[in-house]
């Protein structure tokens, strides 16, 4: 009884010490656009409709003239599931250690990094 | 006194279509009542304080999944089926997964099945911990509740360091899991579970000991094998009266086959006896999963399939914490499902519950829906109610398709005595 006295909170100092995350910790998603290609197959395996792929030009092969896309994240419906970051076959999608993602502004939740640049 | 026709109608609306009982003795219970975690509505007929019967009105939360499921790719269907329910989450898309992959030609891994049980026990583990720390708060044993819950945050940490998250796991994939159990892991969950499988036992005592818990749960919910083989009850509500029903055990799926485990089964037939079931089916998983992490087989975790399914139906059967759950597919051979329909075990529960309460003081009617371990999310499927007159049936296939002629052939005489038996 007197143990249970002394002894600390169990719960976690959360706000005012950060905590350790797990290694596999899924959260906010992240993209390098240097290494994208437009292939949309993170927009075809999303389940929670986050992946828009948006033309941002053209490009010439031989004769053809084809569309150049990428993808705009609307991270506000994003489910964290991860499926993405498997799917992308150049390594371009990741998730990040960042969970803090409450934010009066519903479009700072938008991503536009691949399209700008 | 002739009552005027709105005044039939208001007292109509006030007792809820009940107007065989008088108003005094009718007690609504939720949609929205602090016991009940989802939202669901029993109408209550009291005599005095004993409730004589339970009516009660379900799709407060019917979302439409299995009609979702119909315009989504296979793989997005996964990750739905998982967000069916909130506690078992890892079981529904396991259930779906399986019965997919059965219309595939590609075989599961065995270090994949393996996994696939390892994180199955570590969810049954959870699940029965929140359900004994709820019994706790609702029979007025709160100290209980704290102890319990800190102990479920052991499990969710092992869940959260092999999958990343401490509720939708999103482990499963197609003929495999996503992740492969961490290096190093195992010393430290053998050790957790044998803590785990301790605090169990001490938790046992507790209950069998302890006057507070004694008092609320002895003789309370008392339910006979008769019954519960007639209301087709599933899972514990079925094991708590002695009826070996598990899928685990009756059709292994996963590793089940290969690993040594007996079920529980008990006599009592009443909530203390749900209590010690659930407990001593802890030790049982703890014992599971520290065997599975030391014979874990090495080997691929995954095959990966194309995105189209061949055409073709299959059903899954697996054992949620709350008892059996059943998902039932079908393919044209395309890149959506054809069909998926699931079947929750709070449904086939349901039934027991009412027959559970009837007998049962207004008090107790807290601590018997928690004792069924209720989840309204993942049982609203489908209903009828005919507003005008607030009643509710049932109809088989062949009875809906006879309506449905009806309604769309009304000139037609087809007089369907199925119809007219039932249709109130």
């Amino acid at each position: 009884m007197f143990r249970l006295m002394l002894q600390t909170p169990v719960t976690e100092d959360y706000p005012f010490k950060p905590i350790t995350l797990p290694e596999r910790f899924r959260g906010k998603l992240d993209i390098d656009p240097a290494r994208c290609t437009g292939c949309q197959v993170c927009a075809l395996v999303c389940p929670a409709s986050v992946i828009t792929m948006v033309d941002i030009g053209t490009r010439k092969v031989g004769d053809r003239v084809l569309q150049v896309k990428r993808p705009i994240f609307e991270l506000s419906t994003c489910i964290f599931c991860g499926e993405c970051v498997d799917n992308c076959a150049f390594k371009a999608l990741e998730m990040t250690k960042q969970f803090e993602l409450a934010t009066p502004n519903k479009s700072d939740l938008t991503m536009r990094k691949a399209v700008s640049s | 006194m002739k009552m005027s026709e709105s005044k039939k109608s208001a007292r109509r609306e006030e007792t809820a279509g009940l107007m065989e009982y008088s108003t005094e003795n009718l007690v609504p219970f939720g949609p929205i009542h602090p016991a009940l975690k989802e939202p669901e509505y029993f109408k209550l007929v009291l005599e005095g304080e004993k409730i004589v019967e339970v009516i009660p009105r379900i799709g407060y939360v019917h979302r439409g999944l299995e009609k979702a499921a119909e315009g989504r790719p296979w793989v997005q269907n996964m990750y739905m089926f998982e967000r069916t329910c909130g506690i078992c989450s890892f079981v529904h898309s396991l259930c779906y997964g399986q019965a997919v992959e059965e219309l595939t030609m590609y075989k599961v891994p065995k270090r994949a099945k393996y996994i696939r049980l390892i994180i199955a026990e570590l969810e049954r583990i959870h699940s029965h911990l929140l359900w004994v720390g709820l019994m706790g708060h609702w029979a007025g044993f709160e100290t209980l509740f704290m102890w319990v819950w800190q102990d479920r945050e052991i499990v969710l940490d092992i869940v959260e360091t092999i999958s990343g998250n401490r509720v939708h796991k999103s482990m499963n994939a197609f003929c495999g899991v996503r992740r492969d159990m961490p290096e190093n892991m195992e010393d430290h969950i053998v050790e957790k579970m044998k803590y785990l499988a301790g605090r169990a036992r001490y938790y046992r005592e507790i209950i069998d000991t302890e006057e507070t818990m004694l008092e609320r749960t002895q003789k309370v919910g008392k339910l006979s094998v008769d019954t519960v083989e007639k209301l087709c009850a599933v899972g514990p509500m079925a094991r708590y009266v002695g009826i070996q029903n598990d899928v685990r055990l009756n059709d292994p799926y996963a590793a089940y086959d290969e690993v040594p485990f007996s079920i529980v089964t008990r006599n009592e037939g009443d909530v203390q006896g749900l209590l010690r079931l659930r407990l001593d089916e802890l030790i049982v998983s703890t014992d599971l999963i520290t065997y599975a992490v030391k014979h874990l087989p090495e080997g691929p975790i995954r095959v990966k399939i194309p995105p189209v399914i061949p055409a073709g139906e299959h059903s899954s059967r697996c054992e949620a914490p709350r008892g059996e759950i059943f998902y039932y597919v079908k393919s044209t051979g395309g890149r959506t499902p054809d069909r998926v329909k699931s079947r929750q075990p709070t449904l086939a529960n349901l039934p027991a519950a009412l027959e559970m309460l009837k007998g049962q003081t207004l008090a107790d009617v807290p601590i018997v829906l928690t004792a069924i371990d209720p989840c309204f999310g993942c049982m609203d499927r489908m209903s009828f109610l005919d507003t005008e007159t607030n009643k509710q049936w049932t109809w088989s296939g062949e009875q809906l398709r006879q309506y449905g002629i009806k309604h769309y052939f009304p000139n037609q005489s087809r007089n369907s005595p199925i119809l007219k038996e039932t249709h109130p």
